[in-house]
Order: C-alpha cells, then sequence, then structure tokens
C-alpha cells in the first residue's frame, strides 16, 4: 500500500508504513498508516507528533469497536482514494460496504459511535449518527425511550406541559 | 492517561443515570435489559445534535418528549441551521366552518391531525416560505398575518394600505434563509368605478425589519386586471394577470408580469415586462421551487376554456420563456375528476402538491425524480357530494419565529 500524501509526518511511513494501535482493552493493531491517517483525523495528528513508532494508545476504544473502524478506514482509503477509476462502481461498492457495517447490533453501534467520534472518523461517525436516526424512524416516545433505554426524568406535570403543544405529532 | 480520558468522559452520566435506575422500578422489572448501555449514557451532546439532524421534523419533536436532557439538545439544535424538511400539505374543508384540517408529512407518508394557526375562513389568501406562513383574511384584506405552523408562534402584521376589500388580491412571503427577515407583499386590484376596462393596481410591501408598510407602486391598467396569485422568487414579484377586456383568437388570456422588489420603480408599467401564459390557463399557480418560478395550471381546450384537457407544470427560463416542466399523465388526470374540475396546487422545493377541490385525494409530483404518485390515502373524508376540499403546502421548521 502507497504511503505517500498521507500525512506529512515523515515518520509515519516507517515500519514499511505500519502503524501500531493500541485499544483501550490493550489490543495490538498493526495496519496501514496511509489508510489510518486518511480518515481519521485523531490518528493522523498521533502520528504527526511522532507516534508513528510507539503504539498509539486510543483508551476509550474497544478492540471490536477498533476492529470495525480500521476495516472501515480500509475500504474507504482503498475504494475512495483511487483517482481515475469507475467511481459509479466504487460508490456502488462502498456503499453496500457501509450498509453492512451499519447492521451491527445496538451495543457495537454505540461503541461505533464513540469510537468514530473519538478517533474523529467524520464519515463513519456520519454513518452511525444516521442509523441511529433510522432505528428513531416512525417511533413513539414510549417506544423511543425503550429502544434507546432511557428514562424519563420529567415529572407528570413538566412532561404534560412538554406534550401538550406537540400532541399532534406524538400519535 | 487512561483513567485521565475515563475521568473526562461524562461519567456524571453514567453515575446519575444509574441512581435514577434504582429509584426507578420500571428498570427493576427489565431484568434483560441491564446489560444494555443506554444511547443516553454514552452520547456526548454535541452528537446528540448530530443525530437529530438527520431526524425529520416530528422525529426531532417526539426527542423532545424522550428527557430532559434530549429536550436540551432539541432546544439547542432549533437554534442551528435546521437540515431542510420535505413540504407538509394542510388540507383541509372549504366552508363556512373553522378551517379544520390534516397536514401530511411526506418525510414519514404520515398525516397528523393538526390544528392550523391564524387561519378563520378557508378562503384566506396563504403564501409560505421556509417555515413562516403568511395569511391574509377574505373580508378585510388589511388584515394580515404569519405564523409557523409547527411552533404555532404567530404574530398579526401592522394593517395593510390599500383599502378592505379590492376586487381582487395576491400573497406572497418571502424569508431570508440567513437573517430570517421576511418580506411581504399585497398586490390589490380594484374596478375603476363605472370603466369597465380600467383597473388599478397597487403593490404594498411590509419589512418585518421595519415592521412597516410601504406603497411603491400603483399603476391604471387598460383591459388587464390582477389575479389571485403572485409569488416572489430572488427578489422579484411575479404577479399573474387576465385579460378582462376583448377576446379574440388569443391563445392565453393570462400573463405574468414582473416586479422588481429591490430596485422597486414607481413609474414604470407592469405591462412592459409581461409575458403570455403558455395557455389558456384554468386555476393557474405561480410556486417558487429552489428559486426557479413554476407555474401549474390546467390546459383549457381552445373553444371552451373552462373546460380543461389536461394539468401542466411550467419553468419560467430567463424571465422571458416558459419551458413545460411535465404534464399530468392521462392516468392520473383521469383518476383526478371531472374535466371542470378546480383544483389546488402548491409546492417548494422539489415538490408539487395538486389536489382537486372535489376529492380529498393529494397527487404529488417529485420536480427532480419527475415522478408523479398519489400520497397515502387523507383522513379527509367525503361526507356529502357537495363538499369541497383545498389546502396548501408549507415548509416545517422549528428554527423560525414571525
Amino acid at each position: 500500500m502507497a504511503t505517500t500524501g498521507a500525512s506529512d509526518g515523515a515518520s509515519a511511513a516507517k515500519k514499511e508504513g505500519l502503524v501500531t494501535l493500541m485499544s483501550g482493552d490493550g489490543e495490538i493493531f498493526e495496519v496501514e498508516a496511509a489508510a489510518v491517517a486518511a480518515l481519521s483525523v485523531t490518528i493522523r495528528h498521533a502520528i504527526e507528533e511522532g507516534f508513528g513508532d510507539r503504539p498509539i494508545p486510543l483508551p476509550i476504544v474497544g478492540a471490536r469497536a477498533l476492529a470495525l473502524a480500521v476495516e472501515y478506514c480500509r475500504k474507504h482509503h482503498s475504494l475512495g482514494g483511487g483517482a481515475g477509476e469507475d467511481s459509479a462502481a466504487y460508490d456502488d461498492e462502498l456503499r453496500a460496504f457501509d450498509h453492512n457495517l451499519a447492521k451491527v447490533d445496538r451495543d457495537t453501534l454505540f461503541d461505533l459511535i464513540e469510537a468514530a467520534n473519538y478517533l474523529e472518523i467524520e464519515g463513519l461517525l456520519n454513518l452511525m449518527c444516521r442509523t441511529v436516526a433510522e432505528m428513531m424512524k416512525g417511533k413513539s416516545v414510549e417506544e423511543l425511550r425503550r429502544t434507546f433505554d432511557v428514562s424519563n426524568d420529567y415529572t407528570p406535570e413538566e412532561e404534560e406541559e412538554v406534550r401538550r403543544e406537540v400532541s399532534w405529532a406524538l400519535d | 492517561m487512561e483513567s485521565e480520558e475515563w475521568e473526562s468522559y461524562p461519567s456524571a452520566f453514567i453515575e446519575g443515570k444509574d441512581l435514577k435506575k434504582d429509584l426507578n422500578s420500571e428498570y427493576h422489572t427489565d431484568q434483560d435489559k441491564g446489560a444494555l448501555v443506554s444511547l443516553d449514557t454514552i452520547l456526548p451532546d454535541d452528537l446528540l445534535e448530530k443525530i437529530l439532524s438527520f431526524l425529520s421534523i416530528v422525529g426531532i419533536i417526539r426527542s423532545g418528549s424522550v428527557c430532559k436532557r434530549w429536550n436540551d439538545a432539541v432546544q439547542r439544535y432549533k437554534h442551528t441551521k435546521m437540515v431542510p424538511q420535505k413540504p407538509w400539505y394542510f388540507m383541509f374543508t372549504c366552508g363556512e366552518e373553522a378551517v379544520a384540517g390534516y397536514s401530511y408529512d411526506p418525510s414519514l407518508k404520515k398525516w397528523y391531525n393538526f390544528n392550523f394557526p391564524c387561519i378563520e375562513k378557508s378562503n384566506w389568501s396563504i403564501s409560505f416560505s421556509y417555515g413562516l406562513v403568511c395569511l391574509m383574511d377574505s373580508e378585510n384584506k388589511s388584515r394580515v398575518f404569519v405564523c409557523n405552523p409547527i411552533t404555532k408562534h404567530r404574530r398579526k402584521l401592522p394593517y395593510a394600505p390599500g383599502g378592505n376589500s379590492p376586487d381582487y388580491s395576491a400573497l406572497a412571503i418571502s424569508v431570508d434563509k440567513e437573517c430570517h427577515n421576511y418580506t411581504i407583499v399585497v398586490a390589490k386590484c380594484g374596478q375603476v368605478p363605472e370603466e369597465h376596462h380600467l383597473w388599478n393596481i397597487s403593490i404594498h410591501i411590509y419589512f418585518s425589519e421595519s415592521d412597516e408598510w410601504f406603497d411603491p407602486f400603483n399603476e391604471t391598467l387598460v383591459g388587464w386586471r390582477g389575479c389571485d396569485d403572485c409569488v416572489i422568487c430572488d427578489g422579484v414579484l411575479y404577479y399573474l394577470l387576465y385579460s378582462s377586456g376583448y377576446v379574440g383568437h388569443i391563445a392565453s388570456r393570462h400573463c405574468l408580469a414582473m416586479y422588481d422588489l429591490s430596485t422597486r420603480p414607481g413609474h414604470f408599467s407592469l405591462m412592459n415586462t409581461a409575458i403570455p401564459a403558455p395557455c389558456t390557463l384554468t386555476c393557474g399557480r405561480l410556486m417558487n421551487l429552489r428559486d426557479r418560478v413554476i407555474l401549474v395550471g390546467g390546459i383549457g381546450k381552445q373553444d371552451r376554456p373552462g373546460v380543461i384537457k389536461g394539468i401542466g407544470i411550467w419553468e419560467l427560463r430567463d424571465k422571458k420563456e416558459w419551458c413545460e416542466v411535465a404534464r399530468m399523465p392521462q392516468k392520473f388526470f383521469q383518476g383526478f375528476g371531472e374535466l371542470d374540475e378546480v383544483f389546488a396546487s402548491s409546492g417548494c422545493d422539489d415538490l408539487i402538491y395538486i389536489q382537486s377541490y372535489g376529492s380529498p385525494a393529494l397527487l404529488t409530483f417529485d420536480v427532480s425524480q419527475k415522478l408523479w404518485k398519489w400520497t397515502v390515502r387523507s383522513p379527509v373524508s367525503k361526507r356529502f357530494p357537495l363538499q369541497l376540499f383545498t389546502g396548501f403546502c408549507f415548509e416545517p421548521r422549528l428554527e423560525i419565529a414571525s
């Protein structure tokens, strides 16, 4: 994999272009620096700051979410980065990839949101937030509380007040 | 470093949450849910707002009722520039009784039982722009209101000049998307006493910034009068005129006049700007679709202008000529009702709604996809044969106040 243009930090190219990431639960990932640096702002900065030789600690990202995030970066880097390719075909493949990635279970979804937010992978973050919004679509207030395990902290009076003005939208 | 990072994360939410769970007996009954992570505990506020940005307006409103923190996020999100929403359609029965109807939400394909603010009679004039709806009383055309139908925020404007009961009047509003100031135009037209072919037209403009009306223009037209429809597009008022005079074998009795609202000229003739309508027109309606002037109307038969042979959609190009965008396909036109039927049409963004007065069925045309489609059945029902229906569309927005 080419590493040129991925980062201004020269150290990124060491170890044949690999960089080591360490998940919050201590798992080590050796990944192509160019791919992750191109999509993750956090990792790009870490590489630029000279972390290229040492494992980059990602304390709040679990191994499972990190593996998926890395997969996302690889896929988008290899397909999205290739100039002059038949972009329509790549778009389709990326769309299919994103679509599959969004099919994860609820807990993984939240882990991925946290990971994408921490790693600053904008595309992944948007994809996952959109997935949550998709899960919310058409749900009543009670269903939303159940689906996302959010407790109702309104007093009955407050809740009535909040609901009164918008009762037409709540059915 | 690791523990620091963890601590800087919103642990307060997690702790607060657990405490609440203990107090909330509901959670003890759902034992299997104990292992799940609540969305509330892991999402920082900015991500909650990001998720809101992907929701339809009803989803956003419902989120506000879930809990206090979500409601705070909704309140903050309302002050950002919200993602555009597809226009809704408010449908109601024509008649003397109070206006009551349903709003159609094309995102969720749902009808909502909806109390529309301000509107007292079904024959009031309506115009809308960027989340606001402007309404003018049909009896007293100096009474003008502006409201946000979603938040129910409403305002009565100072009395509009130009007389309470002109023969014809048209209303248009245009909202500045950036600063939310708005401009309203009321065009009034009355016959000169004892002069059948002379019509006085006056244009009155209201600016929300100064909360004042201005009367920059009036003109006496010969053989032409104003219709009841106008629209503002890119700072120009487009106003339908109708030939009241001699009718020979002209293709169209309607024409479109233009008035520049930024320069507001006092001395010129509207007829100098006028271009003929694309055909013999019935029920012609002007709309602004993404800063394009669109005309929807029935295509009248040459010999019997009251009978329509189809419904067309045209776009005004270069302020000079009409270009046909679409014609309602025969199968929809037939399902649409009688050939002499009058109909309402209204649209914005990429969507045009068309509705026959005789039936509560609602047809949509997506301009970018060139797609005709009936909406899901409306809960408005026809209870007696002569019951008539009408409606108009508006942009649902939370962030703008009148």
